[in-house]
């Protein structure tokens, strides 16, 4: 496969799983937000910096208003990472594999691009329908992806795109709690908060079933960085990852480093860690899954150089 | 009961009474509007048929095209995602004979045969160019013509290995070549795809005609392109180099390198090493290419030999072709044949490299840079149509006889500007074929672009890609410039 082709599918995907993701985390921010009674714009401000967009918004907005969060987030053309930007690249990237991928994949993204464009003309924007929308197009994406492959390097190239953009997106997640932490001193929701991180992850039923402990901070944590088999834990994503590297050529490098970042995770002591040293851990973590990006990078897209 | 209800509701069917023949020659109707007789069948079913069912298929074939994606984009168009157009298919066939099409194939043999001697010529011994009337400026200032070609012979004399000549019935009912496409010809897929809708559309029609397939161009493409690489490996790395996803063939481009299982490339995908060999960028590393049918013009190929601000081609690219280490399929500087002022020179090519008469005719042709052919174009011009000699697509053509006053004192100004760029054609009458039209079915001239591969063998596409000016009284057929396309039959009978 020529290395083009394999960034092109590597971007895609990792596009299409981003703006998932950041409909999830308005989501559920915005359903919090109904259950907090004072001050709202903390709640907003933190999505902003998990999202480490906070230099960008502040040239731009006043405040953090609902409205102007959604806004910078949803359709905003100079956050390179907003809702729009990553449908317009994805649908950049489709453009140029559509050779590779089932015709109504293809289709599925342009669908996802236009429909939005059409939402986001009109007057109620950000509505939460309109985020699952987002949701439910990008799921039937990679459904497509995955009924129509079970392997091959398309289907891996997808994949590690998608885990390596969840990985990134969990992560940062969870940084969100110690940082609204720290900016919010009036209240603790933290049980709230809690149920409302798994809600964002599609976790309730799973940690429910699997963790079966009561919804506080330890258990919560443990579930999201070391639950062996729910698709939104990090390990479980880490551990995706591995399985495509596995199959690609010349990975060596890689997988030793994937294998290095589960390691750090599972003999890692988060559960009991407090916000400081979960943010300084997760901070460590953004940087190991940067370098992972990297090196995939240089293992098969620019290896020429 | 039932089947006489349904007779009383068809009562309107498509009549073939006012369908107007003359002047020009229809190729389904004779002039005394009886049905040609490898058209009756059809003739006869399009007849049975109501304005509604006639609807039904059209729909039904657009929406093919649709689910199908075949699609193609204008040039001057800003790019927006999901906005190519789709192809406008009529689902009427057109049909040829079978026997008058082997006269046709072996015609364009002996044609493009000839073009690639000639180009060889011209840059080796120069022979015609010495021995002929053809003014030596013509090639040597063209600027197709290409300095690094000198001196080149190419694997099995092929130049032109993939050539579109655009063929046209005139009103006597004869093929004639309108002119030779041998740099980057494209519709081929378009030709291919038509077939396939055509096939999920009609499937009764093709049981009730012995309809020659067409869908052995790609293997043949594929068998030409391995005969031209100068590897010794039987499966040789091959590479379809196109200028990338705004192009507005890059459907086609797509298509066919998917046909043939091989990698469709841009140039940041290609690099030259110092052994001036080429290779590709794989996720395994560098892959060393054989044969690159490369779909972007011979100025952007390669920036050190062409335009040097090209960021679609490879650096070195020329050099490596030039010590064989790669074919490039066309050859660069193949276009010095592909002038509509070298055209009127085929047929005395044809008896001068291979002493026979050309098989399929020229039409007449006026060079402009003689004098007494501009003195006969300004007192006529009502007559003739101009050409500039290096343009295509249909772009920059002026027909006479619809010209303004304005146009006219314009067009001859430009010409006597540059006259060398002009050449002149009495205006042909194009034939016609029913075309489907809002319910009615209404004739509409037409052209043919069959495609003709040079390799170890050569080969010619059976039928070729039809093209038609769905407006009323038109010649217009080029689908940047509202023309549509028709599936092209081949009966043998």
């Amino acid at each position: 496969m020529l290395s083009r082709d394999a960034e092109h599918l590597y971007w895609l995907s990792r596009y299409v799983e981003r703006v998932e993701n950041t409909a999830r985390l308005i989501n559920v921010n915005s359903e919090l937000m109904l259950d907090f009674p004072g001050d709202k714009t903390l709640g907003w401000q933190s999505i902003v910096e998990t999202l480490d967009n906070l230099d960008l918004y502040q040239r731009r907005y006043m405040t953090f208003k609902e409205a102007n969060v959604i806004n910078f987030l949803c359709y905003e053309e100079a956050n390179p990472n907003s809702i729009k930007n990553s449908l317009i690249k994805a649908a950049y990237n489709v453009k140029e594999t559509r050779d590779y991928l089932p015709q109504s994949a293809t289709e599925q993204v342009n669908n996802l691009f236009n429909e939005f464009i059409r939402f986001s003309s009109k007057a109620t924007r950000g509505q939460s329908k309109d985020m699952y929308k987002l949701i439910e197009g990008s799921q039937r994406f990679f459904g497509i992806i995955n009924d129509n492959f079970s392997t091959g390097l398309v289907f891996e190239f997808i994949r590690l795109g998608r885990y390596i953009e969840r990985v990134d997106m969990i992560s940062r997640t969870l940084d969100t709690l110690c940082v609204s932490k720290k900016n919010s001193q009036t209240h603790d929701f933290s049980t709230l908060e809690w149920a409302s991180m798994l809600r964002n992850l599609s976790a309730q039923g799973a940690f429910r079933e699997e963790a079966k402990g009561e919804i506080e901070r330890g258990n919560v944590l443990r579930f999201l960085f070391k639950n062996k088999g729910f698709p939104r834990s990090l390990n479980t994503c880490l551990r995706e990852i591995d399985k495509c590297v596995a199959v690609l050529p010349n990975n060596r490098l890689l997988k030793e480093e994937v294998y290095k970042v589960i390691e750090k995770i599972m003999s890692s002591r988060v559960e009991s860690y407090d916000d400081e040293k979960l943010h300084a851990f997760l901070d460590g973590l953004q940087g190991n899954i940067s370098n992972l990006d990297q090196r995939i990078h240089k293992s098969w897209f620019h290896l020429h150089a | 009961m039932f089947w006489l209800a349904c007779c009383m509701y068809i009562v309107v069917t498509i009549s073939w009474k006012n369908y107007p023949t003359s002047p020009f020659f229809d190729e389904y109707l004779n002039t005394s509007q009886g049905f040609r007789t490898h058209t009756k069948k059809i003739g006869k079913y399009l007849g049975s048929l109501s304005p509604n069912d006639l609807h039904e298929i059209n729909n039904a074939t657009e929406s093919a095209i649709k689910s199908m994606g075949i699609s193609f984009r204008i040039y001057s168009e800003e790019y927006i995602e999901g906005q190519d157009r789709s192809w406008p298919l009529d689902f009427i066939p057109r049909i040829i004979r079978k026997k008058e099409w082997d006269k046709v194939e072996k015609g364009l043999e002996q044609r493009v045969k000839v073009l690639n001697l000639f180009i060889e010529d011209c840059y080796n011994e120069q022979k015609f160019l010495k021995e002929s009337d053809m003014d030596e400026s013509l090639i040597t200032d063209s600027p197709a013509f290409k300095e690094y070609c000198m001196g080149m012979k190419l694997k099995h004399n092929s130049w032109s290995s993939i050539c579109g000549s655009d063929l046209i019935k005139d009103q006597d009912g004869m093929f004639y070549v309108l002119e030779d496409n041998l740099r980057v010809p494209s519709g081929v897929s378009y030709m291919l795809e038509n077939r396939t809708v055509m096939k999920r559309v009609f499937p009764d029609l093709f049981q009730h005609y012995g309809v020659m397939p067409v869908g052995a161009y790609p293997t043949k493409l594929y068998e030409t392109l391995v005969s031209l690489s100068y590897s010794r490996s039987r499966q040789p790395e091959i590479v379809l180099l196109t200028p990338g996803i705004y192009n507005s063939a890059y459907y086609e481009h797509s298509y066919l390198a998917q046909q043939m299982g091989i990698d469709l490339v841009q140039g940041t995908d290609l690099v030259v090493l110092k052994d001036n060999f080429v290779y590709k960028k794989t996720i395994m590393g560098l892959v060393r290419v054989d044969v690159i049918y490369r779909r972007i013009d011979d100025d952007f190929l390669d920036p050190s030999r062409g335009n040097k601000d090209s960021v679609l081609g490879v650096e070195g690219l020329i050099e490596s072709w030039r010590k064989k280490h790669v074919s490039i399929i066309n050859a660069p500087g193949c276009g010095i044949a592909d002038d509509k002022a070298v055209y009127s020179f085929v047929p005395e090519m044809i008896r001068f490299y291979l002493k026979e008469e050309p098989i399929i005719e020229n039409l007449k042709t006026y060079l402009m840079s003689e004098k007494e052919s501009f003195e006969l174009i300004k007192d006529r011009f009502k007559d003739y149509v101009i050409k500039p000699v290096a343009e295509s697509g249909g772009y920059g053509i002026v027909i006479g006889k619809s010209a303004s006053k304005k146009e006219k004192e314009e067009t001859l100004k430009l010409i006597s500007r540059d006259p060398r760029n002009y050449i002149a054609q009495p205006l042909a009458l194009l034939s016609t074929t029913p075309t489907f039209d809002k319910g009615s079915i209404e004739p509409r001239h037409l052209d043919l672009r069959p495609f003709i591969l040079t390799g170890e063998k050569s080969y010619v596409t059976v039928g070729g890609l039809t093209r038609v000016a769905l407006k009323k009284g038109s010649t217009v057929v080029n689908s940047s410039q509202g023309g549509g396309s028709k599936d092209t039959w081949i009966v043998d009978k």
